[in-house]
């Protein structure tokens, strides 16, 4: 089975303060680190398992400037035979933009494919939309929060797709299909610096966003940035450690939970 | 005809009260509402559209986004394409949402959880909530929309007089997609929605490792221990101790959520605690927004001196 597995590299937000630039305009990231996004390494992991056990080959494939060659090669080294970048400087907010930039790019390229993977989400813009977009430019059948991959036959998957409350559902979908994986289907592998070191041999190929421009099909604009709504807001406890987990205990007790 | 069309979800029979939030953003957009649902033996307001429109099909193929666009399909046929398709940001919405702007070439935007009604713009989570995007679309075409839970309930307004029922029937079901069950969660001896007192642990703990600290500090405290999704996730807490719309909503008096950044998701499964108290090492997280007392601290050394002080 041939695998395509896209992966995005994306600001680590986290536990970083951001700021918002030039009036609305722009995001500061330049002090931010970036990293694999979260979804994007789990749908690796699961179509390297998933070769390993069936054959085949996973392509990985990213969006984005030259940076994004580091989650190429962090995927190689997680398994992937080969990497592609699509690179793209300007930093495309339209999630229908880089569906069609990825329909383009398979039919110009010819590449081919049994199943494509994307996670559910990119941690940055949690749009949610590529691989929804995808399969229905592809004509092919998708499923998204996939968390379960429970049967692969040559011409159909059974999957269990998660919903609310802890429900699932199982599904059967025809191959070719696009599926977006959720975070927790599996435990991704531990990748070393060794690992990205050896991966880095392998060669990646890069090939121009530009070389597959999309038609004209409506899409979505950003006006700008702005901060959250500041809601009521928390009571913030303040003082040394033990000042602040005694009132904290002090709560605990008025609320009688605690004794 | 200018309308807006909400897809609405039933799930095991229950029309699912996140429906509501679609019906307000299609007030505030000031369209003509038509609500699209599945067959089955459920309640809807009847006041709660202009028209109902009911699919000769249950509820498991109807939010199957292969058979979905194809209803769609029928609809437009008839009505023209709305100006709106709006859907709940939810597992079913998140996949027919893209589904449906890709087939119908349509442009999207999700997790809608404000509209400006003056300027005509939409806004959407960045960053886990750390910053909002103002998006509107271009050259005001008709768009797609996911809704965010909880973010326009309050405007839906009932209607003077009952929705208008049509039955759209003939409807084919795809070979491509195919539901076969539904699954349960694993049994659990440990009902975290029956505890009165829940300590929370979220990325913010670091590994593994940690988390028998924290067990160790539930017990002294008489809590239990939940967690959030990326915990779950790692595998480190089992599933049915997660907080969150993919995992268990709960409402005990006392939540004290330990380096939990407060993802929409988790604040939606515990929103209505009595008593919510944030510990985080990041004065931006946003569930400082949603808490009643915070800390700004490193979880772990308030952990040690709390379980220091009880221990006495």
């Amino acid at each position: 089975m041939n695998i395509l597995v896209f992966t995005k590299r994306v600001a680590a937000t986290q536990e970083e303060e951001l700021r918002i630039r030039d009036e609305g305009a722009a995001v500061d990231l330049s002090k931010v680190p970036f990293k694999i996004n979260d979804w994007d390494n789990y749908s690796v992991e699961e179509a390297v398992r998933i070769v390993e056990k069936e054959g085949g080959t996973v392509t990985a494939i990213s969006i984005g400037d030259a940076e994004s060659d580091e989650v190429l090669r962090r995927a190689i080294a997680m398994g992937a035979k080969d990497g592609f970048l699509i690179e793209s400087d300007a930093v495309m907010h339209d999630p229908g933009a880089r569906s069609r930039l990825i329909l383009n790019f398979i039919k110009k390229e010819n590449v081919p494919f049994d199943v494509i993977f994307t996670g559910v989400q990119s941690e940055d813009d949690q749009f949610g939309c590529v691989g929804g977009i995808l399969g229905a430019i592809l004509g092919l059948p998708y499923s998204s929060m996939v968390i379960g991959i429970d049967a692969i036959e040559k011409d159909h998957m059974i999957i269990r797709r998660e919903l609310e409350g802890g429900l699932q559902e199982r599904v059967k979908l025809a191959v070719p299909c696009v599926l977006s994986i959720q975070s927790g289907i599996n435990e991704p592998r531990y990748v070393s610096i060794m690992g990205i070191r050896k991966a880095s041999k392998v060669e990646r190929k890069v090939f121009k966003a530009a070389d597959y421009p999309a038609e004209n099909a409506p899409g979505i604009e950003i006006v700008r940035w702005t901060y959250p709504a500041k809601k009521g807001g928390a009571t913030m406890l303040a003082g040394e450690l033990d000042v602040m987990c005694g009132q904290l205990l002090g709560i605990l007790k008025e609320k009688g939970v605690y004794q | 005809m200018s309308y807006a069309l909400i897809v609405a979800e039933v799930r095991r029979g229950v029309f699912e009260e996140r429906n509501l939030d679609s019906v307000g953003l299609a007030a505030l957009l000031g369209k003509e509402t038509v609500l699209f649902v599945p067959e089955g033996p459920y309640q809807i307001p009847e006041k709660i559209a202009d028209t109902i429109v009911r699919a000769k099909t249950a509820e498991e193929t109807f939010l199957n986004p292969l058979n979905l666009t194809k209803m769609l399909e029928q609809i437009f046929a008839g009505r023209g394409k709305p100006d709106y398709l709006i859907f709940t940001q939810s597992s079913s919405g998140m996949e027919c949402a893209p589904y449906s702007a890709g087939f119908f070439g349509l442009p999207v935007i999700t997790d809608v959880s404000a509209y400006d009604k003056d300027k005509g713009i939409f806004y959407k989570s960045y960053y886990s909530d750390k910053v909002f995007g103002e998006f509107k679309p271009a050259g005001g075409a008709a768009v797609v929309l996911t809704v965010r839970s909880g973010s326009f309930k309050e405007c839906a307004a009932e209607r003077s007089v009952a929705a208008k029922i049509e039955e759209l029937s003939g409807i084919a079901e795809t070979e491509g997609r195919v539901f076969i069950e539904y699954v349960e969660e694993e049994k659990s001896d440990i009902d975290i929605t029956k505890a009165d007192f829940l300590l929370s642990v979220g990325r913010g703990i670091g590994n593994k490792d940690e988390i028998p600290a924290y067990e160790d500090l539930a017990n002294k405290l008489k809590a239990v221990l939940s967690g959030s999704r990326p915990v779950i996730d790692k595998m480190w807490l089992p599933k049915p101790r997660q907080v969150g719309t993919s995992g268990k909503t709960v409402k005990p008096k006392v939540y004290l959520a330990m380096g939990i950044s407060g993802a929409f998701q988790h604040i939606a499964g515990m929103k209505d605690s009595d008593c919510i108290i944030a510990v985080n090492k990041d004065t931006e997280a946003p569930i400082f927004q949603y808490a009643h007392f915070g800390i700004i601290a490193d979880i772990h050394k308030v952990r040690d001196k709390l379980k220091e002080i009880v221990n006495g």
